[in-house]
């Protein structure tokens, strides 16, 4: 590239400040946004991973069995009878410190050594190091000896405040236990091993009511050694599974990845709208330099030089956005790591993230998008100017004329792009992200109509406008359409933004409301009674049941079963009469339904584990039970926003029958008519006092308290939703800005022709305000399209929800309310500007 | 290996545990416990709860031994062993010795109850697993640790059984009278299976069992031998079995004392001789090397016949010597003469190296007998343990 | 001090009096008027004459308002605009001067129509009223069927026609015009003047051209030349 070529478009830049800044702007925050959440998506998954890796060693594989447990018995006879070393058993569950819940493993520190770097004398030979270790074989003994010494990170016991040797209450099951801090377990990274106490295994089993059982059996075999994981399966009772330890990480990691890729998605958007953004800019630098482009050709410069100027002028300002949006995106990370791993916690897994991990990858990707995408903009204003006549001067209204051509084209190529997306849409089965490349090539191919809607809106309108508001008013509606080469690419970028926003808050709202529906009709109980992650002592469950005022009570359980392909959950319920109504069955005769229930003869499985296994009424699935692989008929589908990998409802005497396990995690207690909620709860209270800490809620409380955590999940959406609409403002602001510096001389004219400052203010804030109602107009259609995607299309194929589809008129009223405001907002210094105009001096050069 | 073995004991499991305990001090500080522990006694009576055996009980009077019952495990007593060796000859020629011993060992003189779980427990369990090829001049070790609660790990008396993992010395064939058991053995690349019938009634050594260790009182432990016992079966090593036969030698005691500051290690000695009698001699050496006046040995003749064998009973000159390639001398034959009764037994180890690198290193052999007494000839074969001679 | 007094009668529609105005060029001070003082007699025609910066378009500038004086007064239809504020300059520029451009200025984005109604809605009149006067005004200048052309593709006379309808359709008490024949080949420029002749003079309005033409000013009642900011007889 010729360097005097690059001097003269280097020049012409910087005497734009303005337009540079705003694209670089619209680069920036494209690529920050993407980045940023693909590295808290990134970041959370791989706390997660380590935290997991870290807490099973060098595992391979894991003995794992249904809600029961896996009788020690089976640990004792691989090791004693069949001589089987390789093994370590495992006791875990959650218990809770200072209301802080932990992960408890108990593990028997002489089988430990082939698993956990913690536990390895080989990290310690005999040697030559001075010191103490008083306070350590004080803490071993014990350990051994059983006096509750657990150990947890450094970190952890100095944000517990505990000091080496500390006593301390344990909460487990409910109950209350004397624990001692005897010190850290070594190894694992920073933040892999917070929130996890080890304890012996004795100690695990008793806190957590788990005698005579193991969680799981660790398994290390040794890579090719296929001998041995054969041997083990043979020997593994019914109900026993030998799984991957590897592959048990990654298959719960993955319950996340459709809320991460819909997060992703959501991320792209502000992409998109800052690719709209840099359009308009280099466009915008192309067309007030159509003049010199003209002299240059004339002068001998090439096609090929020119189209290559405009481009490397957006590879400049590409790299540097880029750059920039990559250090704002690992700022903006930190942010939203907290809100992705809150999330994240509250649904699928713990993800204790400490800080943000900067993937290279997630860095090099957002880099290469910006840019990318920069070029990509760049290249129609960039062909454009390369198709410049020698010497030609375009006329301003010839450019428009031309703009206005190209509208319909525009608009036929968007409706063929809309069509292909319905195709993909029809032909993608339940593929999330074909969905959401759909969802993507909707939006764009709508936005290629919106210049032709906008541009129609405006015509119409422009008579109605001068007849209401006379000729300035006109003026102001007829300037949109007039100057659609400029605003056109702006009106695109709030119109999408604006369309994001009714998209998914009409999703949000909907699924709000179906959650809500679903509460009311669920929660039939009056108080609801558990232990925290406990079982409930059944003689403490029949006096809490014996409480006067109390007619009837229904218990329920939940457990998961695991295999190769991952988690289920299983709910288990003993029902209530009033229990029935609470489940709506969306398939079948609920007396039907039920009946089968009850004698044993179907389970229900919820909405997302239906969709997820295309599964229906009729049909049969397998489940892992104590007596091996038993075939259970599907009763129904019933409705359920409870957990987003589904789950399988059955009687309590059905699941009795299959698991050995008679755990009860909560009862449901319905109360006598006009009985005082208050009151019975503080009865209840008194019963379970010294006995076992209760968990108890009224059902309006639960509902509240789960509608809280539906808005929490929901906060980062929002907060994406607010970046896209942030661009398209700064997208507004710069063309706006873009036209005024045009429309200097016009402004001067009108001033001069007697115009105060404040009407020519007023007419350009009516400019931006058209400008916003019509982006505004042209959003509600492609909002509820996508609206409508979101809640059919993505949302069934990422979590398997139905949702009710409903359109609050107050969401449209909002998006149109916020269209206006962010053009009015983005145009209000130009209004100042332009009213500050000195017509003299406008009026000028020429 | 029998006192040394107190601190190995507590060596292992600290290390197991110590070095997963930071013990909010890092790295540096936690590595130094395990050498700390094992330098001195009068640190491991420290590491033991101040008062080395408070709370346990103690070796203080003869005991009157019945069987099977005392073959079973003495809780109160903080440590216990079983220790099997013998020597086998295979179908051509071949030549094996081998060693099978549980150590039990009590962290506190109760058994914890605070926990509902069958894991908890304050009995732990080391095995050492030593297999010496002659022919093929190679020596193989394991070692092995286990709690002694929810069946890994533990003894009983009836029907007998010391076990730990799938290694064990079990009672087979409960017959009135008769003493025979089965033994297994495996690690990767070794094993070993034998039957073992006693043809010798035990014998209680030191004076009526009780083997004192120094002058303190209740320094000592209970100690008996199983010192003939027939043993058939087979080696396994590598792919190759061979059907084996020859004699074991077990060695039994238990107690709640530490080596005292002053004596260094010992040298011990089961000899098995072709007229039918044994010899079990322990020599325990001082930090200066010279001959502890606790060092004692036990005469069996053919019928079982017992002679207490005090130090100035017996003479033993090393006539050669061996240089561990992990550091350390150690003796390597030696001239045993118990003028008493004109006995004079040449020993010579079967193959140098028969160096355990446990925890705890030390070496313990098969050895070949040369000796007279008076102008009768005879040979014999048996087991040697020395132990404080490598460099830590 | 100061220039030649050519009329001081009362029935004066513009005076100038004692009007400086210099610009900042780059560190030079450049003094376009320096103590400039003209009376204007209403229904007279006056010809600015000078060349190019001496100062014409400047002058015009500060008598419509658009631009405000260093020192001394202008007065038109008897009310000093100097110390007005922007906006009650513009609001007095609205009601009373019609401007004429070298470069005619109509309103790009608005229709030959509106362009005209645009300054007449500006001084209130009703839509009605506005639009007969448009067309009335359309029709005078021969551009009737032009009324919703929008002005890029109206020649350059024919632009300076809707010009001209603009000016006086709001009847201005004084219109200024700035070399209105500049852009435009003799004949064209030719039915300019005739129509400002016809519109204006003939009329009775008042009237001030800046013009380096000869032929323009020799249609003037007076004419005044401009050089070195002051005016020589």
């Amino acid at each position: 590239m010729n360097p005097i070529l690059i001097r003269a478009s280097v020049g012409y830049l910087l005497r734009h400040p303005w337009q540079l800044a705003l694209a670089l702007l619209g680069i920036s925050i494209g690529v920050a946004v993407m980045v940023s959440v693909d590295l808290a998506n990134q970041s959370s998954r791989k706390a997660f991973i380590a935290s997991m890796n870290a807490v099973n060693g060098d595992a391979t594989h894991q003995i794992v069995a249904g809600p029961g447990g896996i009788d020690e018995a089976l640990y004792v006879h691989l090791r004693v009878a069949e001589g089987i070393r390789s093994i370590a058993p495992i006791v875990a569950g959650n218990v809770r410190i200072s209301n802080r819940t932990m992960q408890l493993l108990g593990v028997d520190v002489f089988a430990e050594r082939a698993f956990r770097s913690f536990s390895s004398p080989a990290s310690s030979p005999p040697g030559n190091s001075e010191g103490s270790g008083q306070s350590s074989e004080d803490a071993v003994r014990r350990f051994l000896a059983g006096d509750g010494s657990v150990l947890m990170s450094a970190r952890t016991a100095t944000e517990l405040d505990l000091a080496a040797n500390e006593p301390f209450i344990l909460e487990a099951n409910g109950k209350s236990y004397p624990a001692r801090l005897a010190g850290s377990p070594q190894g694992g990274q920073e933040g892999q091993l917070d929130n996890l106490l080890v304890a012996d295994i004795a100690a695990a089993q008793h806190w957590l009511g788990l005698t005579g059982k193991l969680s799981r059996i660790d398994v290390k075999i040794s890579e090719g050694d296929n001998k041995l994981a054969s041997r083990l399966r043979s020997l593994l009772p019914d109900g026993t599974e030998l799984l991957s330890a590897a592959g048990r990480t990654q298959t719960t990691a993955d319950m996340s990845d459709a809320f991460m890729t819909n997060l992703f998605a959501m991320s792209l958007l502000a992409l998109l709208v800052g690719i709209f953004l840099i359009y308009n800019s280099v466009s915008f630098a192309v067309l007030q330099r159509r003049e010199l482009i003209g002299v240059l050709r004339a002068l001998g410069v090439t096609r090929r030089q020119v189209f290559g100027l405009i481009l490397t002028e957006a590879a400049i300002i590409g790299l540097i956005g880029a750059a920039v949006g990559v250090f704002a995106g690992v700022w903006l990370g930190e942010k939203l790591v907290v809100l992705v791993s809150r999330t994240v916690s509250d649904h699928y897994f713990v993800a204790n993230v400490t800080r943000l991990s900067v993937d290279s990858f997630s860095v090099a990707k957002g880099f290469l998008a910006g840019l990318l995408a920069t070029l990509v903009a760049a290249a129609i204003p960039a062909a454009e100017a390369s198709a410049y006549q020698p010497r030609l001067t375009l006329s301003r209204s010839t450019l428009e004329a031309r703009a206005g051509g190209l509208l319909p084209k525009l608009a036929w190529g968007g409706l063929g792009l809309m069509l292909v997306a319905g195709l993909t849409l029809t032909v993608s089965g339940n593929h999330l992200t074909a969905g959401l490349v759909a969802l993507f090539m909707l939006i764009f191919g709508f936005a290629l109509c919106i210049p032709l809607v906008v541009h129609f809106l405006s015509v119409s309108f422009e008579p109605l406008a001068g007849r209401w508001g006379g000729t300035a008013a006109r003026l102001a509606v007829s300037s949109v359409s007039k100057s659609l080469s400029r605003t056109g690419v702006a009106v695109v970028a709030l119109s999408i933004a604006v369309s994001a926003t009714i998209g998914v808050s009409i999703m949000v709202e909907s699924f709000r409301l179906s959650v809500s529906d679903w509460l009311n009709t669920t929660l039939q109980s009056d108080v609801y009674v558990g232990v925290p992650r406990g079982s409930l002592d059944r003689q403490l469950l029949a006096d809490l049941v014996a409480v006067p005022g109390i007619i009837e009570h229904s218990t329920s359980r939940r457990s998961w079963l695991e295999d190769q392909g991952g988690r289920t959950q299983i709910i288990a319920i003993q029902m209530a009469p009033g229990s029935y109504r609470g489940t709506k069955i969306r398939d079948g005769r609920p007396e039907d339904v039920w009946q089968l229930f009850d004698n044993g003869q179907g389970v229900l499985i919820s909405d997302a584990y239906a969709y997820r296994s295309q599964l229906g009424r009729g049909d049969s699935l397998q489940l892992n039970t104590s007596d091996g692989m038993i075939e259970f008929t599907v009763a129904a589908v019933y409705q359920s926003y409870d957990s987003n990998n589904g789950a399988i409802m059955m009687s309590r005497g059905t699941y009795d029958r299959y698991f050995d396990d008679p755990v009860i995690d909560s009862i449901g207690l319905y109360l006598e008519p006009g009985t005082d909620v208050d009151d019975i709860m503080t009865k209840l209270r008194e019963v379970g006092r010294g006995r076992q800490s209760l968990i108890m809620n009224s059902n309006a409380r639960i509902r509240d308290i789960s509608l809280q955590i539906f808005d929490r999940t929901f906060v980062i959406t929002n907060v994406l939703y607010w970046l896209a609409v942030g661009v398209a403002v700064i997208g507004i602001f710069g063309a706006m800005l873009a036209l005024q510096l045009e429309r200097a001389r016009d402004y001067g004219i009108l001033r001069a022709i007697g115009m105060t400052p404040a009407q020519t203010g007023m007419l350009v804030s009516a400019q931006t305000g058209c400008i916003g109602i019509l982006s505004g107009i042209a959003a509600i259609p492609l909002g509820l399209m996508m609206a409508w995607v979101l809640i059919e299309v993505i949302n069934r194929r990422a979590f398997g929800w139905e949702i009710d589809f409903t359109v609050p008129p107050a969401v449209l009223l909002w998006a149109l309310l916020l269209a206006v405001g962010a053009a009015l907002l983005a145009g209000i210094y130009p209004a100042w500007s332009a009213a500050h105009t000195r017509p003299a001096l406008a009026m000028r050069d020429e | 290996m029998r006192i040394k073995i107190k601190k190995s004991v507590y060596l292992i499991v600290f290390t197991l545990i110590i070095t997963s305990l930071s013990a909010c001090e890092g790295d540096q500080q936690n590595t130094g416990a395990a050498p700390e522990a094992l330098r001195g006694g009068s640190r491991l009576s420290e590491l033991l709860g101040g008062d080395s055996s408070a709370g346990f009980a103690r070796a203080i009077e003869p005991r009157e031994f019945v069987f099977p019952r005392d073959h079973g495990p003495h809780t109160r007593y903080r440590n216990e062993w079983w220790y099997v060796t013998g020597n086998l000859d295979g179908p051509e020629r071949e030549r094996f010795g081998f060693e099978l011993t549980f150590f039990r060992f009590s962290l506190a003189p109760d058994t914890p109850s605070e926990f509902d779980s069958a894991w908890q427990t304050n009995q732990v369990y080391i095995a050492h697993f030593a297999i010496t090829d002659v022919t093929g001049k190679s020596f193989h070790v394991a070692q092995r640790y286990a709690r002694g609660g929810a069946g890994l790990a533990g003894a009983q008396a009836s029907p007998f059984k010391v076990w730990l993992d799938d290694w064990s010395i079990a009672e087979s064939a409960p017959r009135p009278g008769s003493t025979h058991w089965n033994l297994h053995a495996e690690d990767a690349g070794f094993s070993l299976d034998l039957d073992l019938v006693a043809l010798k009634r035990p014998v209680l050594n030191g004076r009526d069992g009780l083997s004192q260790k120094s002058a303190e009182a209740g320094n000592a432990s209970y100690y008996y031998s199983l010192t003939r016992l027939q043993s058939d079966g087979s080696v396994r090593l590598g792919e190759k079995n061979y059907a084996v036969t020859g004699l074991s030698w077990l060695d039994r005691e238990w107690g709640s004392s530490a080596l005292s500051s002053g004596q260094r290690g010992w040298d011990w000695f089961a000899l098995q001789l072709s007229d039918g009698s044994e010899l079990m001699f322990y020599n325990i050496r001082r930090n200066d090397n010279s001959a502890d006046s606790h060092s004692a040995g036990t005469w069996i003749d053919p019928e079982g016949v017992t002679s207490y064998l005090r130090p100035e009973d017996v003479s033993i000159v090393v006539t050669d010597s061996w240089d561990s390639p992990r550091g350390g001398t150690y003796p390597a034959g030696w001239i045993i003469d118990i003028p008493g009764r004109d006995l004079s037994l040449a020993v010579q180890p079967v193959l140098s190296d028969q160096e355990l690198l446990t925890t705890v290193r030390y070496w313990e052999g098969a050895v070949d007998v040369d000796g007279s007494r008076g102008e009768q000839d005879f040979t014999g074969r048996g087991y040697v343990e020395l132990t404080g001679y490598a460099s830590e | 001090m100061g220039g030649q007094q050519i009329l001081n009668g009362t029935t004066h529609e513009v005076r100038v009096s004692n009007l400086t105005r210099s610009y900042q060029e780059g560190k030079q001070q450049h003094h376009v008027l320096r103590g400039l003082n003209i009376d204007v007699a209403r229904g007279e025609s006056i010809a600015l004459r000078g060349r190019s910066g001496s100062g014409k378009s400047t002058l015009l500038n500060l008598i419509s308002g658009i631009d405000v004086p260093d020192a001394g007064s202008v007065e038109v239809a008897g009310q000093d605009i100097t110390g007005m504020s922007e906006r009650d300059r513009t609001l007095f520029r609205r009601r009373h001067i019609g401007f004429v451009y070298q470069a005619f200025n109509l309103v790009p984005t608005l229709s030959v129509g509106d362009n005209v109604r645009l300054v007449l809605e500006l001084n209130d009149f009703d839509r009605i009223a506005a639009q007969r006067r448009t067309r009335e005004l359309l029709g005078a200048v021969h551009l009737a069927d032009r009324i919703d052309s929008y002005p890029d593709v109206l020649s350059g006379g024919e632009q300076q026609r809707v010009a001209i309808a603009r000016a006086l359709a709001h009847k201005p008490s004084v219109l200024l015009a700035d070399e209105p024949t500049g852009n435009l080949d003799d004949r064209t420029a030719e039915d300019v003047l005739q129509l400002l002749d016809v519109m204006v003079r003939q009329a009775g309005g008042t009237m001030i051209i800046a013009t380096h033409s000869a032929t323009v000013a020799s249609r003037a009642d007076r004419i005044l030349d401009l050089h070195n900011g002051l005016l020589s007889s």
